[in-house]
């Protein structure tokens, strides 16, 4: 179950319309290390999570995760809301307005369409858990690389935001492991399957 | 605090404040000054939200209260009053408050 509330989790007012850098941005949201995949990853890996407070945190992240969805559109659709055809063409936007006009679509910046292959939900604790790690970094090196090509304040401010939220999410995504590993036999924390073989499961 | 936007920048620093001290508590659910901290500041956000519904319009589904809406001349469906979240008129309560960005230095 969940409840919607009325506002972004960080602002987002951008007055310059901007097709190219709507164009790149658009990865985090339908991109291999975007916030759809994130969202989808933990959501989807949480449900045979054995510990269920690493339930909880997959469940609290994941749904960080569609606030951070909604910020990311937010900013496509105003760098986008006032685009003219002419813009569209100069600006490399053409071929995503031919099939969405100015709407939201989820897609990486090289046109790839979101894939859900680009996440992973293995059933396996430390399996999942190490993913959920790595995904936080990629999301982190592409918030990077995005900071270091786009020159509007105005995009930079949520933008820089979102990519210190990846940080603190690898650091939770970490002490769950950690959490994770002290319940396992500490000689071989890969002698059974923690979300499978239940029997051997202390707490 | 007498304009919206007073009132929503109160809302997203103590709505922020919780998102980011509820996942430190998942992995720390015993810290006890945590658990105060968030009691105080959860109590403050209920506050801001019923009081932001009374002037304006509500922000969450338990917050919608038609009878207590002093800016309608009549009892009406207040959910859909209000800007927009994606809307860049909703986050003009940031004007005054945007941080100094320097590129590179993160």
């Amino acid at each position: 179950m969940w409840t919607y509330e009325k506002r972004l989790q960080f602002p987002v007012r951008i007055s310059k319309t901007c097709p190219k850098t709507a164009s790149l941005v658009i990865s985090q949201f339908g991109g291999p290390d975007g916030e759809l995949a994130a969202s989808m990853r933990y959501l989807s890996q949480r449900y045979t999570m054995p510990c269920k407070e690493i339930g909880g945190l997959l469940t609290d992240i994941g749904t960080e995760e569609l606030a951070h969805l909604e910020m990311i559109c937010a900013i496509i659709y105003q760098l986008t809301k006032d685009l003219t055809p002419e813009q569209a063409k100069a600006d490399g936007f053409d071929a995503y307005y031919i099939d969405h006009t100015s709407a939201l679509w989820p897609a990486a910046a090289a046109g790839v369409p979101f894939n859900a292959c680009e996440l992973q939900s293995k059933g396996d604790a430390i399996t999942d858990l190490t993913e959920d790690l790595a995904a936080e970094q990629k999301a982190r090196t592409t918030y990077d690389n995005l900071l270091r090509v786009i020159d509007d304040p105005d995009v930079l401010a949520p933008l820089q935001f979102l990519r210190q939220r990846e940080v603190v999410h690898f650091q939770r995504f970490g002490e769950a492991l950690e959490k994770i590993k002290n319940s396992l036999d500490a000689k071989n924390f890969y002698y059974y399957n923690p979300e499978f073989d239940k029997q051997f499961v202390k707490a | 605090m007498s304009d919206r936007n007073t009132w929503m920048k109160e809302i997203a620093e103590t709505g922020f404040f919780l998102d980011d001290l509820k996942l430190y508590l998942d992995t720390h659910p015993l810290d006890q000054d945590a658990l105060n901290t968030f009691a105080e500041y959860a109590k403050k956000r209920r506050t801001l939200l019923k009081e932001y519904a009374e002037h304006f319009e509500p922000l969450t589904c338990d917050c919608i209260c038609p009878e207590n809406n002093g800016s309608a001349a009549q009892k009406h469906w207040t959910w859909c009053g209000g800007p927009i979240p994606w809307d860049r008129e909703a986050s003009d309560w940031a004007a005054a408050a945007a941080p100094n960005f320097v590129k590179g230095g993160q």
